[in-house]
């Protein structure tokens, strides 16, 4: 009988000590934000949707059709066009498509891009109607001079080399090559100055420059 | 006292219900077919596939590389252990000697996420009990503050990619020991917060004492892993029975539960090892070599990350033993790592060809073998009970399915 | 504990308090304005038109009558769309959240819109499921709350002149009867819905409700017993002590023994006590006091479980039976459902508020007592009289709604907040919960309460 009523005081008790840790709560500020006004502050190795970065300084595009991207993709979700310019026999870039419903979001080939072009930008939102909408064509890629610019610091990428002016030239010319056109580079782009030794017969795979070994 | 029931003009009948596979409590896709008599359940039968992935088959057809990035999906919870178990085997094959930053760097993060890991289960697990509305709350909200430092060193919340063959992906931004340290300074309090609304609760020790009893042998014999066992009483961790990684040089306990292993002493199991997660973090912090991002970078006399430091540098500041590459491959050979997940042992055998793809996979998964025990502890409880139950043992979808 | 670095942050409550207040104004403005142009307004304006014709009298006295029952329907629904509000935005507090907040201003209107989109769903008949006892169930389920509460008005008014009618003789067993109706209305949805998750959670439903109807009524019959009276207004006038024992305030109210220790502080405040007389007439009146407060928990545990509240709320358990009798449930129906369980919840709070709680006595006498109130209506009424108008309100009536509906609204929160902490019983523990310990609990204190009153 005792033992009944002591228990039945000690649940009473530890129900009120829940209570009151829950009551307690009230005055807390609430961790909950309005998400569409105040929008979350994202860190610079976010992976959010894919886009393709321009030179930041000369607003170059910066992929050079090395195709990394498309083979690395578990998904295989990157679909590049390119085909070889007939003056430099380089590839040349004609159409880049990111089937983002297909995405994972994994960022590998962020890690394999050479010209750290291709990059996981802080957009998560990418809600919409239909399902070809949420293939991305080059134009809706490519982000502008100072959106580039704004990721490659927020990521600390490194600042990639200016093209060489001219198809023959040797990265000799630093700037001054700022083409008018913003993508599609007519031009014979290349891989940045100093390419990486390939060290894999099968797959040409520079290092990422992203990689901060220590 | 007894009331005879069954006389000859009361007919009953046993009713078969079937739970799942869109039960708000399954946690996912688990279908289980009841037979009930009321409410008594006289015979489970859990149907299992919703949710397979071929997670093996997608392992031999991508390349080491590209499956690193699809291994944390088996067990979204705590992609850090699928992850670690793979490249541990991996090395394991390629013989690589993993730096010690990195070793620390991956304690760290993965303790992280075992606490995210049952930090979710108790929040879903009082949903279970029928607490839905205020309690969930607060372990998501200390679950998103370890989300977010996720985010910052690995650049997503849940599906990490961070650690690899061979090492992990980066080090952790500026300024992100300092917050973890605050984090770990805070994290007590608020289990202790927990532990004011829940663990002496009458209703919920009702609820949970006494409550699907899973006994030593029977543990033992369906291979039960993970706080289950422990709750059960036997010490089986491997990071102490088989340790791997730095774990040696921590100091932590195995927690184990005195008694029947009841859902109650599984609950308590997790809400100690949250404790000494917490612990295992704070040491971690302190022994990492090289000390926090910003103590690196002044040791090594460098200012961006975009230096390469690699030519005089001490070996265990590495973050990789071997360059990570779109063409990683591993040298032939077999090898098995287990590692010891929030939910059991996670193990991955994998043959490897030396090509850029696996030979084989075979994972080990946890919450799979845990499952099995499920009919047992069902047998002769009530509905309710199936819900408390099942939630205790903490079983991920994904992670049986694969 | 680092809780003292937490900032308080106390703009969210201000939120929530604002929205409360507006809304329980918008809400009781727009009950009384309701039954005062039915009471009132119309019946004199009549009578002003046709004077001395007995029709336009009888008439008159007919659409008088009609004002309880205007102001039941008319409040009914919008405070429920307040309690939910007030539930959702009360739980986002206690969890570290900020609830429901953009539909209207500070999402004012949030359970507005709920509303309107649960009339335009369709609604969905299960197959194979009994199409009639389908739809007849939600308004089983939520008739008798909108009957049960009538006699209510005319507590929490302090009989006022337009709600004497409906104040009955027997007026708790009438309100207890009504509200132990709305569990027919579950089983008969779980039935009718065809579906096993439905049916045991109706099943489950009913002998819940069967097994906690005992200790809730027999708090109640105790209760009456002490006071000696079935008439809710007659308890509620009690409460407000009488004679000297007024200035006693709320130790009048029957949650601390029904006037005993006010009794006893007058008794020996006069000297009328000697001897060891002071020490037992306090031990007596502090024991009734204790019990009356274990008859008041056992009510509202049993209330709690009466309208399915968590911890009792099995027969919706959402994480076991899919939400039980209301799983099948969409549309109007649903909408139906909703709406009676909160009604429920602000029944039973306010019953506990007319048994034990005073009623709408003040607290503290002559703190927003009649005559506080009836300073603010003066200007009204005389305004009103100058237009040949009949008078608003009055003080008396204001001050007891007022404290009535506060107290009410305060047991509401607690609802709420024992939401949001506790778990919920299985079954058979419920069962066991109320069969064991609360019944004989409650047949204890009924013996003990008769016991100790002739003592006091």
């Amino acid at each position: 009988m005792f033992a009944l009523v002591g228990r039945s005081i000690e649940s009473l008790y530890q129900v009120a000590r829940g209570l009151k840790t829950v009551f307690k709560h009230t005055v807390r500020p609430p961790i909950t934000k309005n998400f569409p006004d105040d929008m979350p502050d994202l860190p610079g190795h976010f992976r959010g949707r894919l886009a393709l970065a321009v030179n930041p300084q000369t607003s170059e595009h910066l992929c050079i059709s090395c195709l990394q991207c498309e083979r690395v993709c578990p998904d295989k979700c990157i679909q590049i066009t390119s085909h070889k310019s007939p003056e430099t026999n380089k590839p040349e870039l004609i159409e880049f498509k990111i089937d983002h419903g297909l995405c994972m979001f994994c960022g590998l080939c962020t890690e394999v891009c050479p010209t750290s072009c291709i990059i996981n930008t802080n957009d998560f939102e990418m809600a919409d109607y239909t399902r070809e909408s949420l293939v991305y064509d080059l134009k809706r890629l490519t982000l502008s001079q100072d959106e580039s610019a704004h990721y490659f610091a927020k990521k600390e990428l490194p600042m990639p080399k200016p093209k060489p002016p001219k198809p023959a030239a040797k990265p000799a010319a630093p700037a001054a090559a700022a083409k008018p056109a913003e993508d599609k580079p007519e031009a014979k782009p290349e891989v940045k100055a100093e390419a990486k030794p390939q060290d894999l017969p099968a797959a040409p795979a520079p290092e990422s420059p992203k990689k901060e070994e220590q | 006292m007894s009331v005879e029931l069954s006389s000859p003009d009361l007919k009953t009948d046993e009713m078969i219900i079937n739970m799942g596979p869109q039960h708000p409590a399954t946690h996912g896709v688990l279908r289980l077919i009841l037979t009930l008599d009321g409410e008594i359940c006289k015979h489970v039968e859990p149907v299992l596939g919703h949710l397979h992935r071929a997670q093996e088959w997608q392992g031999q057809n991508r390349t080491w590389f590209q499956y690193q990035a699809l291994i944390d999906r088996v067990d979204y919870l705590s992609g850090m252990y699928t992850s670690w178990a793979m490249a541990r085997a991996a090395e394991q094959i390629d013989g690589l000697v993993v730096p010690k930053r990195a070793e620390y760097l991956r304690v760290i993060l993965s303790e992280m996420n075992r606490i995210t890991s049952h930090l979710l289960w108790l929040g879903t697990y009082l949903i279970d009990l029928g607490a839905m509305f205020g309690f969930p709350f607060y372990p998501f909200r200390e679950r998103e503050k370890l989300f977010d430092l996720f985010e910052e060193v690995a650049g997503q919340r849940m599906m990490f990619n961070y650690i690899r063959i061979g090492g992990v992906l980066r080090n952790p931004p500026f300024g992100w020991f300092d917050k973890l340290k605050r984090f770990t300074d805070e994290f007590p309090d608020r289990i202790d917060e927990y532990e004011a609304i829940v663990t002496e609760n009458p209703i919920f020790l009702k609820r949970t004492k006494g409550v699907g009893i899973l006994k030593k042998e029977t543990a033992m014999a369906y291979g039960v892993t993970g706080p289950c066992i422990r709750a059960s009483g036997i010490p089986l961790d491997l990071r102490k029975t088989k340790p791997y990684s730095v774990y040696p040089e921590l100091d932590f306990k195995v927690q184990t539960m005195d008694g029947d292993g009841d859902t109650w002493a599984r609950y308590m199991c997790r809400i100690r090892e949250m404790r000494e997660s917490n612990e295992i973090i704070r040491q971690a912090i302190e022994k990492i070599p090289g000390g926090t991002t910003e103590e690196l970078r002044k040791l090594l006399g460098t200012t961006g990350p975009e230096k390469d430091e690699s030519k005089d540098l001490d070996p265990s500041f590495l973050l990789m033993a071997k360059k990570q590459n779109a063409g990683l491959r591993v040298k032939a050979g077999e090898g098995f790592a287990a590692v010891e997940s929030p939910r059991g042992t996670i193990g991955c055998y994998v043959i490897s060809n030396g090509s850029d793809k696996a030979y084989r996979f075979k994972w080990r998964n946890p919450s799979f073998c845990n499952l099995s025990v499920l009919p047992e502890l069902l047998v002769g409880a009530p509905i309710a009970d199936i819900m408390a139950i099942f939630g205790s043992i903490d079983v991920i979808l994904p992670d049986v399915d694969r | 504990m680092t809780s003292s670095a937490v900032p308080y942050n106390l703009n969210e409550i201000g939120k929530f308090f604002l929205l409360s207040g507006v809304w329980l104004g918008i809400i009781f403005g727009a009950v009384w304005a309701a039954c005062w142009a039915v009471g009132m307004l119309v019946p004199q304006l009549i009578l002003n038109a046709y004077p001395n014709d007995p029709c336009a009298l009888n008439v008159a006295n007919a659409i008088r009558l009609l004002t309880p029952l205007v102001g039941v329907m008319v409040f009914i629904p919008i405070n429920a769309m307040y309690m939910v509000l007030a539930e959702r935005r009360g739980l986002a507090l206690f969890t570290v959240r900020k609830g429901p907040n953009r539909v209207g201003p500070d999402g004012f209107l949030q359970t507005a819109a709920d509303a309107v989109k649960l009339l335009f769903k369709e609604n969905i008949n299960p197959h194979g499921g009994d199409v009639l006892m389908f739809t007849l169930a939600p308004i089983i389920f939520f008739a008798p709350s909108v009957f049960g509460a009538i006699p209510l008005l005319a507590a929490v008014t302090s009989n006022h002149d337009l709600f004497k009618i409906v104040n009955l003789p027997t007026g708790i067993f009438y309100v207890l009867a009504m509200s132990s109706i709305p569990v027919v209305g579950i089983v008969m949805g779980g039935w009718a819905s065809n579906n096993k998750y439905s049916l045991v959670g109706g099943l489950r439903s009913a002998a819940q409700a069967i097994s906690y109807e005992i200790p809730l009524v027999l708090a109640i019959i105790t209760t009456c017993f002490l006071v000696g009276s079935l008439d809710v207004v007659n308890i509620a006038q009690m409460q407000k002590g009488t004679d000297n024992l007024a200035s006693f305030g709320f130790l009048n109210w029957n949650f601390f023994g029904a006037g005993a220790i006010p009794h006893y502080l007058d008794l020996l405040m006069q000297g009328k006590l000697e001897g060891a007389q002071v020490v037992t007439s306090a031990f007596w009146s502090l024991a009734l006091a204790f019990c009356c407060i274990l008859l008041c928990g056992i009510y509202l545990t049993g209330a709690c479980a009466e309208i399915n509240r968590i911890p009792f709320d099995l027969p919706e358990a959402e994480s076991e039976l899919v939400s039980g009798y209301n799983t099948e449930y969409s549309g109007i129906r649903f909408a139906i459902f909703f709406l009676a369980e909160f009604t429920n919840l602000f029944i039973v709070s306010t019953v506990a508020v007319v048994m034990w709680f005073g009623g709408g006595a003040t607290p503290f006498p002559g703190f927003l007592d009649a005559n506080t109130f009836a300073s603010i209506a003066t200007p009204f009424n005389q305004a009103l009289a100058q237009a040949g108008l009949p008078p608003l309100m009055d003080g008396q009536t204001m001050s007891g709604a007022f404290w009535a509906i506060f107290k009410t609204y305060a047991l509401v929160y607690f609802a709420i907040l024992v939401r949001g902490t506790l778990p919920r019983f299985r079954i058979d523990q419920l069962l066991d919960f109320g069969w064991k310990k609360l019944i004989p609990l409650s047949l204890i204190l009924l013996l003990a309460v008769t016991y100790i009153r002739e003592l006091v």
